[in-house]
């Protein structure tokens, strides 16, 4: 029995040894990049993005925040991502409806800012991009905004020695390929998370609202919140709210990408947090106050066969419910997040 | 002793099946690797015109399509996946290969040749599937074949392009007269993706012998995209770059366009 039961422990033994050896390989000799746990804000939902499987390092991070300043992802080296998503306007392009592009371009859409993208189902005014990771390749392939090609990309970063230094750190060695830089700058983008404003404060009881910025966050629940839903300021829903057709661009937002006709002129609805840093507003700029257009939901609407039921008669607003409503859209402002080192460009 | 006996059996078995569990899990990679290395089935596409009977070449060759309309093409390529093989009399179905995706371009001959492993049989007919399945049309940044630098990806409204067909003809109104089909919609109401299936052309059968090779040599016949059942004028539409209604009828159109014209069994 003894020497049957030697035997069996050795076998047992040899068999592990040969187990541990199959699984080395995947397990690699070095401790491999450091894992970031992704910090769900209180009170926001289950984001959408969730980075299964693109795990959120340290080295990631750091690589997609190289990548998203850096020149080289555009033709001629002049336009990074950070061109049009400059952090002090909130990731947005400040004080330009259009943004400039390769070649004395300009946009046809106002850049969005960006945060909390993890929230977002698709992303785009028109929602035509479906997946936070393949964001990245519609500005840089647009020929008037980066103008570039994914493998002409790929060819710059891979005759850089810090890149394939920073690539092997976050992905294990040194491959250069269109997935790692997108789950890159994913992790990047994925990170810039806005929750710090007086109105999260405020909500976590560690702030109080004034008189007035109260009144305009009751006048915001009644006249608002439908479609700007706390606690991300928006549904994102798309929906036209009778923006007259600007003839030159005609632009008919989702209906591009649907091709229903049901969605014509129909574009996201915008988060409103940091409303204050992200001017001029609307899918194509149109607006330069937020006074302005706010006042287009008063007055403005203009009919058509998509036009919102919620905004089909306006939104009745007197010239005090609009101070007050400034007032509460002010607190919305995060001087943290437009602040934060982590986000601003690498070494600086 | 005889009272352990059953006792000692049970540690027998719970021993083997850890061993056993072992043996797997520090194989499965090796005898995944081993399975796909035994190609026994080959696919050769091959583009032609005219009903399978000549040749298609790039670039040199003015052909014309159904409408009379003269044309060149300069790319021509597509997606292919989930192969498998069937016996009519026996009914049996064998998968080929396991779930990999291949980007069959005619400009690289090294992607025109598919090589699979099948559980050695008699069988008559081969099937697999047109396109890029809607789960990955919408799981983010993908790799190997189905890298987005490919070129066949819709980067501002995200998608696969599924096939592609480019050219020029004198008739085209785009700039350079220039024709370019991007067919690709993986959303139910605008899918492009379809299931082909070709029976062999009788006496023609896969006899497979273990440890011997078969060769499929499959046409695709490019005149297939302009006609039956849509009509596709290059003169009306020259370019096609997004999903819908008139990707859908080109990819109707191009689902008949495979034949197999020869199995050649060691």
């Amino acid at each position: 029995m003894a020497i049957r039961w030697t035997i069996r422990f050795v076998l047992l033994f040899l068999l592990g040894t040969v187990w541990i050896q199959a699984c080395k390989k995947s397990n690699g000799d070095k401790s491999g990049p450091t894992p970031i746990s992704f910090a769900i804000p209180a009170g926001f939902p289950t984001p959408q993005y969730q980075f299964t499987t693109n795990a959120l390092t340290e080295e990631g991070f750091e690589l997609g925040r190289k990548l998203f300043y850096d020149g080289k992802l555009s033709k001629d080296g002049n336009f990074p991502c950070a061109s049009c998503h400059q952090q002090f306007a909130a990731f947005a392009t400040f004080d330009h409806n259009f943004s400039h592009g390769f070649n004395n371009q300009f946009t046809t859409r106002n850049a969005p800012a960006l945060f909390n993208l993890v929230w977002q189902k698709q992303t785009h005014w028109d929602g035509g991009i479906n997946n936070l990771e393949v964001q990245p390749l519609a500005p840089l392939m647009a020929p008037n905004e980066m103008a570039e090609d994914i493998n002409s990309v790929l060819g710059k970063l891979n005759q850089d020695a810090t890149y394939k230094q920073m690539f092997k750190a976050a992905f294990g060695d040194e491959t250069i390929n269109s997935q790692r830089m997108l789950y890159a700058l994913t992790q990047f983008v994925g990170s810039l998370v806005s929750a710090d404003s007086k109105y999260d404060r405020v909500k976590k009881g560690l702030a109080a609202f004034t008189p007035q910025e109260q009144m305009g966050y009751t006048l915001f629940q009644s006249k608002c919140n439908s479609c700007h839903a706390e606690p991300l300021f928006t549904d994102n829903s798309f929906r036209n709210t009778g923006l007259p057709v600007d003839p030159t661009i005609n632009d008919r937002g989702r209906m591009r990408i649907t091709q229903n006709r049901a969605d014509s002129l129909k574009f996201k609805v915008p988060s409103l947090r940091n409303l204050y840093l992200t001017f001029p507003y609307g899918h194509d700029g149109r607006f330069i106050s937020v006074n302005q257009a706010l006042e287009h939901y008063n007055s403005g609407v203009q009919q058509s066969a998509t036009v919102d039921p919620l905004v089909q008669h306006g939104i009745a607003l007197s010239t005090n419910d609009k101070n007050y409503l400034q007032l509460f859209l002010r607190t919305l402002t995060d001087s943290t997040f437009i602040k934060n080192k982590r986000f601003a460009p690498p070494g600086s | 002793m005889q009272p352990r006996q059953p006792n000692t059996s049970m540690l027998n078995r719970i021993a083997s099946c850890l061993l056993l569990i072992s043996v797997l899990a520090s194989c499965q990679k090796e005898l995944k690797m081993d399975a796909t290395a035994i190609h026994n089935i080959e696919l050769r596409f091959k583009p032609v015109v005219l009903f399978d009977t000549v040749e298609m070449k790039f670039d040199t060759v003015t052909y014309k399509n159904a409408f009379n309309e003269s044309f060149k093409v300069s790319a021509f390529k597509f997606y292919v996946h989930a192969f498998e093989l069937f016996n009519t009399d026996s009914n049996r179905i064998s998968r080929a290969g396991d779930q990999d995706y291949y980007l069959v371009d005619f400009a690289d001959s090294n992607s025109t040749v598919i090589k699979l492993n099948v559980v050695p049989y008699k069988y008559n007919v081969l099937a697999f599937t047109m396109g890029v399945d809607s789960v990955l049309n919408v799981s983010g940044a993908q790799t190997g074949v189905l890298d987005p630098a490919k070129g066949m990806f819709w980067e501002w409204n995200t998608g696969y392009i599924m096939s592609k067909l480019e050219g020029t003809s004198p008739v085209s109104t785009a700039p350079a007269n220039s024709f370019k089909y991007h067919i690709g919609g993986f959303r139910q109401a605008e899918s492009v993706i379809k299931k082909i299936t070709l029976l062999f052309p009788y006496p023609e059968v896969i006899d497979m012998k273990p440890g011997k090779k078969t060769v499929i040599d499959i046409t695709a016949d490019v005149y297939d995209w302009f006609n039956n059942p849509h009509d596709i004028r290059i003169g009306t539409n020259a370019g096609v770059m997004s999903p819908g209604t008139l990707a859908q009828q080109i990819a109707e159109n191009y689902s008949k366009m495979f034949a197999v014209v020869k199995v050649k069994n060691d």
